[in-house]
């Protein structure tokens, strides 16, 4: 008897030690992904590595950053031996910082209305189409979206985004941040990110005798099978690593009491 | 005068690289028995490896070697116990990486196959030292599952396992999971008469 056969979409191999797996194959190429994490928690890295193994496998890739000067994000990244500066020199990744893109739209302004989160969306598809870019990440949506004052504003904008970057072919990465990563937190800061977004995958802490341990999740990704379970991340000069969270040891509420 | 186990090289004979190998021992030879087969895996087999140090800081360690002329300087060693001493990261060795605790038990997982992808040996062991020392700190459950982990981890990179115990002290539980998951096992622990 002959197998049946199974579509399977082509896949954005991440790269990233671990994750490929839990991912079985990679990210389906062209999905928005919402990267949630409670601060320290390795969102950067993680989405500064996804680029960087993506520019090593030849793909044109693009940062825009919100929530740190490019050249202090660059200075960071440096430790890791996974990263080199000529990646940045050679225009394999190209960094935006956000407060500069909104000086040449002339967006300098506390918050956007319609036509402003328009003119957004069109700068950054510019940029993604003229440069070919396979590779984006966002960091942080939540920075971003703190000057659209509308709910219904923030899900257009990041409906539209992602719909024109998956018919562009690019896998985005859209970072949140989030002050708790807990069984009853929200994955996104203003609730309608989890929901717009193909993939989340939950970043934080699990406390365990009053250390902090790094925790990953993948809690949903369309188009492929993944792993649910939560995964122990070391940020290693070799990039992120991962091993599954030990199942005795995963209680991440601060009041819940360790291994009980 | 310091003498090492021959016997214990004898039987590192018989163990394959995707090994895993319970060394009882007592609380009076600990260190004897584990340089016993330290020794000949680095010398003998001409190994590289990994010496995990949950019962004592490596520089202690390392200066025990040392003092019985055994060079360790191509072993790299991850302790769990200096971190939580003031001042005890501070030390003269390049060969040491800290984790902050011993109840950190995927970080050392985690810490232990860094030291392995970047080593440019295909022979590489694992020495953890030892089982009694994490006990203190974690749960007979999760010290179950974690070297049920530990030893499925190493053994499907072909990295040989060496878990130090001493088994009268190790809770029950463990003791027998080890008994099940270790493919060999190196017995020079104390006798106890109940």
């Amino acid at each position: 008897m002959q197998p049946a056969t199974v579509y399977s979409r082509d896949r954005c191999v991440t790269g990233i030690h671990g994750m490929d797996e839990i991912l079985r194959g990679g990210i389906p190429y062209g999905s928005t992904v919402l990267a949630s994490g409670t601060c320290g928690s390795g969102k950067t890295t993680l989405a500064m590595e996804f680029l960087v193994r993506g520019a090593l496998a030849g793909e044109a890739c693009a940062h825009f950053t919100a929530t740190e000067p490019s050249v202090k994000l660059l200075e960071n990244m440096r430790q890791y031996a996974f990263f080199e500066m000529s990646m940045i020199d050679d225009g394999l990744i190209n960094v935006f910082d956000m407060d500069v893109l909104y000086s040449w739209l002339g967006l300098d302004k506390a918050s956007f209305d319609l036509d402003d989160v328009h003119a957004l969306i069109k700068a950054i598809v510019d940029i993604v189409n003229t440069i070919g870019v396979t590779r984006l990440v966002i960091d942080s949506v939540t920075t971003l979206c703190y000057k659209i004052k509308s709910e219904q504003l923030i899900r257009d904008f990041l409906f539209t985004l992602g719909k024109k970057l998956a018919t562009l072919g690019c896998t985005t990465i859209l970072i949140s941040e989030i002050t708790s990563a807990t069984e009853n937190a929200h994955w996104s800061s203003f609730g309608v990110e989890e929901a717009i977004a193909d993939g989340i995958i939950v970043m934080g802490d699990v406390e365990r005798m009053g250390h902090l341990l790094r925790f990953l999740q993948v809690v949903k990704m369309r188009g492929t099978a993944h792993s649910r379970a939560k995964h122990a991340i070391e940020l290693t000069p070799l990039g992120v690593m991962l091993t599954p969270m030990l199942k005795w040891g995963a209680v991440t509420d601060k009041t819940s009491k360790w291994g009980s | 005068m310091f003498e090492l186990d021959q016997r214990i090289a004898e039987q590192l004979t018989e163990v394959s690289l995707n090994s895993s190998v319970q060394v009882r021992c007592g609380n009076s030879n600990a260190f004897m028995v584990a340089a016993s087969t330290m020794v000949p895996l680095m010398q003998m087999f001409e190994m590289t490896g990994v010496y995990i140090c949950a019962t004592r800081g490596a520089v202690e360690v390392i200066e025990a070697f040392e003092a019985i002329g055994v060079d360790v300087s191509q072993i790299q060693f991850v302790d769990l116990v200096s971190a939580g001493i003031l001042g005890g990261t501070d030390v003269p060795y390049t060969n040491i990486t800290f984790v902050d605790s011993p109840i950190m038990l995927e970080s050392v997982l985690l810490r232990t196959l860094y030291i392995l992808r970047i080593s440019s040996s295909a022979r590489n062991f694992v020495l953890l030292d030892s089982v009694n020392a994490l006990a203190i700190y974690n749960e007979e459950r999760m010290l179950a599952e974690y070297l049920h982990t530990f030893i499925n981890t190493f053994r499907q990179r072909d990295v040989l396992s060496v878990i130090l115990n001493v088994p009268d002290q190790v809770p029950p539980m463990v003791l027998s999971n080890l008994d099940l998951y270790c493919t060999d096992l190196v017995d020079r622990g104390q006798v106890v008469i109940h």
